[in-house]
């Protein structure tokens, strides 16, 4: 795939929205209630894999499936909230990433159910390809007729895709823009903050921490969805608990407390993850192309630490107020 | 009696911190809590606002008993604690701080700001003004934007003394209001806490160590040891009190020949 192909751009566009949405839950959970979340990875198999099982299965419209995948999303998070809510932060960390894992082995060791390691191709047993993105596919080629007067002649499903989903990722932005205004913005703030004194105040925490946990539960089972439908084919392997830490890089590298910033991260993450690979010229063409594959891994990891050794605010954070005492 | 504390009893692990420690506060009062370090006061204060559990024993406040309640229905019933060390949120500014702790806020449900903004938008504005006279009054107005992380302790204090106004309390809980206040801040801190009462009819129950201040407030006094209450009065008859000059000058005795 070369360099100046604007498939592969449009692609990488429609994937970096995806990630918009994804970061999205997670803005909400961490940056405005301090909820640290590492399983999110979770709501978006559960979602994935509810949706496709229903549909491959079950033949159930496409709209109800997604529903039903959502909210499997948000059973899991008050499955992990009820219990880890009432307790310190640091086990609701502990219950996200263990959930998460959990999620994962249990779509790895039920082939029955899930597909097994092949994932959802292997949904309807051994010898049978499974699919249940036709209905999401023939919604985009409707959408590709909207937009081809535009576009022209570079219209494709993938544009359609990349369009929709940045037009809902905005919409959900503003949104949450609106709430993180609103007095719920203001008392998750004040949890993050210092729970002890919006309780002392008044505040029923754990049932503001609820709702944050569930709204970025259904976000997360949103981009899970998306990403389904996008990529065509997922196996447990794709809900590996790194793309929680491309969650987490995305909110970093745009600013921590931003929301306006989460399109920027994600837009930079994604260049930087994709770009990577065309990181073939001498002297890294001395690594072949699998050493190269780890290689991006490295550069994404050493980003990190860089950011958050040199400019923890991210790109649009304030600085001063991130180093404020409590 | 607003307040009524009833046997109670807190262990942690081997510790008695609190040993069945019974009194009350009337209404209308202000009344200090007193005792040597270690004696069970704060923890008292966390039994009573719901931010710890009691072993054993009763609290009831305006006739309700509380003490299985959370914190925040304890604050909502209208008995607010401020802490030792102040616990403002740093990275919220102090209309921030403010307003956060005003009542029966519709916006607080989500989706309220999408589906009854107007509505939303009228309380807050009530809430907005009550908080900016409340600022005046604890002479922050000069801070209004500020980062509550930028104020110094004593300003720290009054704010979080504010934003304990704001839950529209008729009994607050004030441990330690003096420690580590500049000695101007604190008294305009001595100020605020007697027309607490005087002006807006709040009831105060108030850890102190200073004596001056302890004697020169209060009009009743309780006073605790070792987890228990040893004597309760009036200021002139806890400074006669034998039992309360042993437990001070028997720690301090101790102290001494430990040094």
């Amino acid at each position: 795939m070369g360099l100046f192909n604007p498939a592969f751009w449009t692609f990488v566009a429609a994937i970096a929205g995806i990630y918009a949405i994804m970061a999205l839950g997670l803005y909400v959970q961490f940056s405005l209630a301090g909820l640290p979340n590492f399983g999110h990875v979770a709501f978006m198999a559960v979602a994935a894999y509810t949706m496709a099982i229903l549909v491959v299965r079950y033949a159930t419209p496409l709209l109800l499936a997604a529903t039903a995948g959502i909210a499997a999303s948000v059973c899991l998070a008050f499955i992990m909230g009820l219990p880890a809510l009432r307790l310190r932060s640091d086990y609701l960390a502990i219950a996200t990433v263990a959930g998460s894992e959990i999620i994962r082995y249990l779509a790895l060791n039920l082939p029955d159910f899930t597909g097994g390691p092949i994932g959802s191709i292997g949904l309807l047993g051994p010898g049978d390809i499974a699919t249940y993105n036709h209905d999401w596919q023939a919604f985009l080629d409707k959408a590709k007729g909207v937009i081809e007067p535009l576009f022209g002649r570079i219209a494709s499903r993938d544009l359609a895709m990349a369009v929709v989903v940045w037009a809902a990722a905005f919409a959900l932005i503003f949104i949450g823009w609106v709430l993180e205004r609103s007095p719920w913005g203001r008392v998750l703030k004040a949890i993050r903050e210092d729970e002890t004194a919006a309780m002392a105040v008044g505040k029923n925490i754990v049932a503001f921490k609820m709702q944050a946990l569930v709204l970025g539960a259904i976000l997360g089972g949103l981009a899970g969805l998306l990403l389904a439908w996008e990529i065509g084919v997922f196996n447990p392997d794709d809900y590996q608990p790194t793309l929680t830490f491309y969650a987490y890089l995305i909110l970093i590298l745009g600013g921590m407390n931003r929301i306006w910033a989460i399109p920027l991260g994600s837009v930079l993450f994604s260049l930087l993850y994709t770009g990577t690979r065309f990181l073939n010229f001498y002297p890294l063409s001395l690594f072949d192309s699998g050493s190269r594959a780890f290689l991006r891994l490295f550069l994404v990891g050493l980003l990190l630490v860089a950011f958050m050794a040199f400019r923890p605010e991210g790109l649009l954070g304030n600085r001063h107020q991130l180093l404020l005492e409590k | 009696m607003l307040l009524e504390v009833h046997d109670l009893q807190k262990s942690f692990g081997g510790v008695t911190a609190v040993a069945g420690a019974t009194f009350s506060v009337a209404e209308g009062s202000i009344t200090a809590l007193i005792g040597p370090n270690g004696a069970g006061k704060t923890t008292v204060f966390n039994l009573a606002s719901g931010f710890l559990r009691a072993d054993r024993g009763a609290v009831t406040f305006a006739g309700e008993r509380i003490e299985r309640w959370r914190g925040d229905a304890i604050a909502r019933a209208g008995l607010v604690r401020a802490f030792q060390a102040p616990r403002v949120l740093a990275r919220m500014t102090v209309i921030e701080n403010m307003m956060l702790a005003g009542k029966n806020q519709p916006g607080e449900r989500l989706g309220a700001a999408w589906f009854t903004p107007r509505r939303v938008a009228r309380r807050e504005a009530a809430i907005r003004k009550r908080a900016l006279e409340l600022i005046e009054v604890i002479r922050l107005s000069s801070l209004v934007g500020a980062l509550a992380g930028t104020l110094s302790g004593g300003q720290r204090k009054l704010l979080e003394l504010g934003r304990a106004l704001m839950v529209e309390p008729r009994m607050i809980l004030l441990d330690e209001p003096m420690a580590g206040v500049a000695p101007i801040l604190a008294e305009q801190l001595l100020e605020h806490i007697q027309e607490l009462r005087a002006k807006r009819g709040i009831t105060v129950l108030v850890i102190e160590h200073d004596m001056d201040v302890v004697m020169s407030i209060s009009d009743q006094i309780i006073v605790m040891d070792e987890g228990c209450v040893i004597a309760e009065g009036r200021p002139e008859e806890i400074q006669r009190s034998e039992r309360v000059i042993e437990a001070y000058l028997g720690r301090l005795a101790l102290a001494g020949a430990s040094a």
